[in-house]
């Protein structure tokens, strides 16, 4: 370029005050011309612009992101969601492999005969149970007060991490199964049962606080099946058609109820 | 201030090729651009915003959008027109967030490398007083010809950078064309 804008002229567009024609000459120059760029860059403070490089920086800054997030994120999910299930207690891997173990002990009881595998159907219900547990509340969750400040419902988020807990924890214990001695309806008689706690444990954690509720979910279940189990004389009469059919009625109310009670979950945002 | 090879940001590398390094997440390169063309940008937005706060949160945003979308460049054209468009672009966004408009009027400024009738008919006026007539316009006018004609605006951005209806814009578009044309004539 042949002519470049006069200093003087320059300044005064700096300044603000020059008059609209000329600005706009000046302007459609910058446009094309880097040696007046690097001139009129002499009218900003240095301060000024390290300061605003400084929050520029910090948001472009590339985040630190996990195994279990990058899975999912390139499994299609949207960052935000995969950011808030990554942070997720009972979806980290930690967790997963303690499940992995608990499994790996009950399948192998379930190899030792009747009890064995009564024991398999006792425990692998109450793994998605504690995964939902925990996966969202004061105490557990690293996010938690994050999330209470959060422009996203403590509802939503909740129901989120309980979907994709119920998934995980589903599919895990479903390949433990197919490592059961007998492949019949018993491998898959844990299934209902699951679905049944876990949403009644979410249900009932709308009215009262959620550990006393797990805890008494987990006592009333163990006692049911220990239970029906000495004092009926078919075997496995916990997870026979009439008990499934309940797990299923109870699955099916508790999430209308989570439905209903929306608001109950998101009112506990008050700190 | 003049600069030096030890100044923050200082690249051999032309425009283009900082934004292609930016694609590959190389931060030096952002830095680079940020440090040729933010100065200008200030400058250019402040003409058009009176709320200096906004105007770096806007100078933020473009470069964390230029960050997050280099390849929206389609590798023609300059960089700094590329750039100015999605600066003009998040000061509108900005604006319609903000609870009154900032705007300071009658700014008149040129941008898009591509020419449209309007601007050609503006340029092809080589001997009148061009300078003069864009001057003597209302501010009101002017300040609609600058956000539609010169900064590249649709009627409905330009709307809302200025807080006037879509229907003001395009009256007071044509009202500033018919007196140009008067002064012009």
């Amino acid at each position: 370029m042949s002519w470049h804008a006069d200093p003087a002229l320059m300044e005064t567009y700096s300044l603000g005050v020059l008059d609209e024609a000329h600005a706009s000459s000046i302007e459609a120059h910058l446009l094309r011309c880097e040696p007046c760029r690097t001139s009129i860059a002499r009218h900003v403070g240095r301060a000024r612009l390290d300061g605003l490089w400084e929050a520029i920086d910090e948001r472009v800054e590339p985040v630190r992101t996990g195994f279990v997030e990058r899975l999912l994120a390139r499994s299609g999910v949207p960052d935000h969601v995969a950011r808030v299930l990554a942070a997720t207690p009972s979806l980290r891997l930690s967790w997963f492999a303690a499940v992995a173990v608990a499994l790996a002990f009950a399948t192998g009881a379930a190899r030792g005969g009747r009890f064995g595998l009564l024991l398999f159907l006792l425990v692998a219900p109450l793994i998605p149970l504690a995964g939902v547990a925990v996966a969202y509340g004061p105490g557990v969750d690293p996010t938690y007060e994050v999330g209470l400040a959060a422009p996203m419902r403590s509802y939503r988020l909740l129901m989120i991490r309980a979907l994709a807990v119920l998934t995980a924890s589903t599919a895990l214990i479903g390949m433990a199964a197919t490592a059961l001695p007998h492949l019949d309806w018993t491998a898959a008689a844990w299934l209902l049962p699951a679905l049944g706690l876990s949403t009644a444990n979410l249900a009932l954690s709308s009215y009262w606080s959620p550990p006393r509720v797990t805890v008494s979910v987990v006592a009333a279940w163990a006692t049911a099946v220990v239970l029906s189990e000495r004092l009926s004389s078919t075997p496995f009469a916990a997870f026979r058609a009439v008990p499934q059919l309940v797990f299923g009625v109870i699955a099916a109310a508790s999430l209308l109820v989570l439905m209903r009670r929306r608001e109950a979950f998101d009112a506990r945002r008050r700190i | 201030m003049s600069r030096t090879p030890a100044q923050p940001g200082a690249d051999a590398r032309d425009d283009q090729a900082l934004l292609l390094a930016v694609t590959d997440g190389d931060r030096e390169a952002l830095r680079a651009l940020y440090e040729r063309h933010a100065p200008w940008l200030l400058f250019r937005l402040a003409r058009r915003c009176a709320d200096p706060n906004l105007v770096e949160e806007t100078v933020q945003d473009t470069f964390v959008a230029v960050w997050r979308k280099p390849a929206a460049y389609r590798g023609r054209g300059e960089v700094a027109a590329w750039i100015w468009g999605i600066a003009i672009r998040r000061l509108v966004d900005r604006l319609r967030w903000g609870a009154r408009r900032r705007i300071s009027l009658a700014r008149v400024g040129r941008s898009q490398p591509v020419l449209s009738a309007e601007e050609q008919v503006l340029l092809g006026v080589e001997h009148g007083d061009l300078a003069g007539a864009l001057n003597r316009l209302s501010p009101e006018l002017r300040a609609v010809l600058q956000a539609t004609v010169l900064d590249g605006l649709t009627t409905r951005e330009a709307a809302r950078l200025l807080g006037i209806p879509q229907g003001t814009v395009k009256t007071r578009l044509m009202r500033a064309r018919e007196q140009l044309r008067e002064t012009l004539a």
